[in-house]
């Protein structure tokens, strides 16, 4: 099994590193966008499906990561790539101080703050000239990365933060952290009556997800060479997020990867192939979405595992062993069968 | 006395905000479902108003209120019967948010397929540019007007609710959704009356917006925002709240733009954050 799982990362890993030679460079700045969706929307499944924060202002982290790119490429004089871990490191930042105000309110108030937040954010970046205004600021220091090797390094780079974003999700949620989330998302008030420090689970949530969207902004911005705060604060982003993990599956792992195929298969068919503009295919999307929530409102990932079988990325634990022997004693002793434990937090877990 | 003026119109202009939010407040309080597309039916109900007005260009679009009202009202309850009905029962707080959304997303784009992106307005011939004034203080007649029309608007709104017979049985399904059944009411029946009341009081906002500034499909969205500030800043499911909310923050926009003319409504959402980070139960927490 390990070997046959090796083989494949070794597989996947090569045909990544390879994919710039074998695909044309339109095909790789599609799939780069795809995989840049990917991240984003799996940092939104991460709040929304196990922080039970549903944030409808993403989209600041998106553009605070773009602009700090920006900014930190054209003051340093230096190519955008080896700027970019200052992106995430800025809107961590940002969330960590947001987080404070804004986890004062619940729910759908968090949502709408978060998004007034978010339009703060973009009408002062809009009335500030030094930060290129309205118009927005193009890209010069990209002209100090090879030409040549632009779209491969965007794509090499997208790759990776998709595939971190997902392992990344899965490393958390399967830690100390990601069992106190659960219980929280399950049941805030029994989470903290044994212990789990609810503030701190979510707001570590917080701060990730507020990176992983802007370092996949930052990369996203560079490829279009500029920025502008229309573009950059766009509602549309966070859009394009729930709209993605609504339909993939929200609180899966897997439901945002199935989200983002479908999103990006519904495009190419309806605007490519049909000629259909842009409009019709949000609203075959929105179609899809209220169809979703209506009648699989786990979203069609479950569908497909049931199909498939298998285990994939649950973040499943097996309870407890001395649980499972109690149980077992008892029913061995004819007595009441205990309560499931199946996600088992100990006191103190968080 | 400029000061005296911006602050008055603020108010006059608040007044309309407070309209855009209690609709939205209305369903907050009932049914604890935030309607996100909300403010999609404000524009459409812009929208209607302006095909209406090339349909019976002899008619002032003021008279237009009723028949649009009425349109609103219809699909209100229709898209409360036919989906959010199906998951207002569902224990996850959610489902409600994400089903609107895609109505939003849905209606948003079809109106910009039917009616284009082009900014649209709705005239008012003569109304638009007359004033009255005390002295050197000039208003708004037409602002005025909409002023009016909403304190009656939200005065009808809390009699219905405080003194009839429907009133009663909305305030006791928003209480308890499963007693109210056992007295004979259908809490379903029950909403789709309350959220065709919401855009029916949602359409005569969003006309009345439409004479006093330009729309676009996509102005749903700041429309949406705008409704919500109202409603966290009055406090849930309070009227008058809602009301003193779309005021502060009328006021707190054209303040904000006579201090800084390319402010937008910066100053309004910044009111909102301060307002609601310092008391998240809202400004003017009172009766329901």
């Amino acid at each position: 099994m390990t070997v046959v799982r090796w083989s494949l990362v070794v597989l996947g890993l090569l045909a990544v590193v390879s994919a710039p030679w074998l695909i044309g460079e339109g095909t790789q700045r599609f799939l780069s966008e795809a995989m840049l969706m990917l991240a984003m929307a799996q940092m939104w499944n991460l709040l929304a499906g196990y922080a039970g924060l549903v944030s409808m202002g993403q989209q600041v982290f998106v553009g605070l990561g773009a602009y700090c790119l920006f900014f930190a490429s054209i003051s340093l004089k230096v190519a955008p790539f080896w700027v970019l871990p200052l992106a995430p490191l800025l809107c961590a930042a940002v969330a960590a101080v947001v987080a404070v105000f804004m986890f004062r309110l619940r729910e759908a108030y968090f949502a709408i703050g978060t998004w007034v937040f978010s339009e703060v954010v973009s009408l002062l970046v809009s009335k500030t000239e030094r930060l290129g205004g309205e118009r927005g600021v193009g890209l010069p220091t990209a002209r100090l990365v090879d030409p040549r090797w632009l779209e491969p390094l965007t794509f090499w780079i997208s790759a990776a933060i998709a595939v971190a974003s997902v392992a990344g999700t899965y490393a958390l949620l399967r830690s100390r952290v990601g069992l106190g989330l659960m219980t929280v998302r399950d049941n805030d008030v029994a989470a903290a009556s044994i212990g789990v420090d609810v503030w701190w689970n979510r707001f570590i949530a917080f701060v990730i997800a507020a990176a992983g969207c802007g370092l996949a902004g930052a990369v996203s911005f560079t490829a279009t060479l500029y920025v502008a705060p229309g573009f950059a604060f766009d509602p549309n982003w966070v859009v394009a997020m729930m709209i993605i993990v609504i339909i993939g599956g929200i609180g899966t792992l897997e439901g945002p990867i199935l989200g983002v195929i479908i999103y990006f298969a519904l495009r190419e068919a309806l605007t490519v192939v049909f000629g259909l503009s842009a409009g019709w295919y949000l609203i075959g999307l929105g179609i899809v979405a209220i169809a979703a929530i209506l009648f699989e409102p786990d979203g069609l990932w479950p569908m497909v595992r049931g199909r498939l079988g298998g285990d994939w990325l649950s973040v499943r634990r097996e309870p407890p062993a001395p649980a499972l022997e109690l149980s077992a004693a008892a029913q061995a002793a004819g007595g009441v069968r205990s309560s499931p434990t199946e996600f088992g937090a100990t006191p103190g877990d968080r | 006395m400029i000061w005296v003026e911006t602050i008055i119109n603020g108010v006059l202009y608040g007044g309309l905000y407070g309209l855009l939010g209690v609709g939205l407040a209305l369903i907050v309080g009932v049914m604890r479902v935030v309607n996100l597309s909300h403010g999609e039916f404000i524009v459409l109900s812009a929208f209607l108003g302006v095909s209406l007005v090339g349909v019976v260009p002899w008619l002032h679009p003021l008279a237009l209120l009723l028949p649009v009202a009425l349109i609103a009202f219809v699909l209100g309850f229709v898209l409360q019967a036919v989906l959010i009905n199906r998951v207002v029962t569902r224990p996850d707080p959610f489902a409600g948010i994400l089903l609107t959304f895609g109505v939003a997303v849905v209606m948003r784009n079809l109106m910009v397929e039917v009616y284009g992106a082009d900014p649209r307005h709705l005239q008012a011939g003569r109304l638009a540019q007359a004033s009255a004034g005390i002295g050197d203080l000039h208003v708004g007649v037409l602002p005025l007007l909409i002023l009016a029309l909403s304190v009656a608007l939200f005065t009808g709104l809390q009699l219905i609710l405080t003194r009839t017979r429907f009133g009663r049985i909305v305030r006791a399904t928003a209480d308890h959704r499963d007693v109210v059944r056992l007295m004979g009411v259908n809490p379903g029946r029950v909403y789709n009356l309350v959220m065709g009341l919401s855009l029916a009081l949602a359409s005569v906002a969003g006309m009345l917006l439409a004479i006093r500034a330009s729309f676009t499909p996509y102005s749903g969205v700041e429309r949406l925002l705008v409704a919500f500030e109202v409603v966290v800043l009055g406090g849930l499911g309070t009227f008058w709240g809602a009301m003193l909310g779309g005021i502060a923050l009328g006021v707190a926009e054209l303040v904000g733009l006579r201090l800084d003319p390319n402010a937008g409504p910066l100053y309004a959402h910044l009111l909102f954050l301060v307002g609601v980070l310092l008391r998240p139960n809202g400004l003017f927490r009172g009766r329901s």
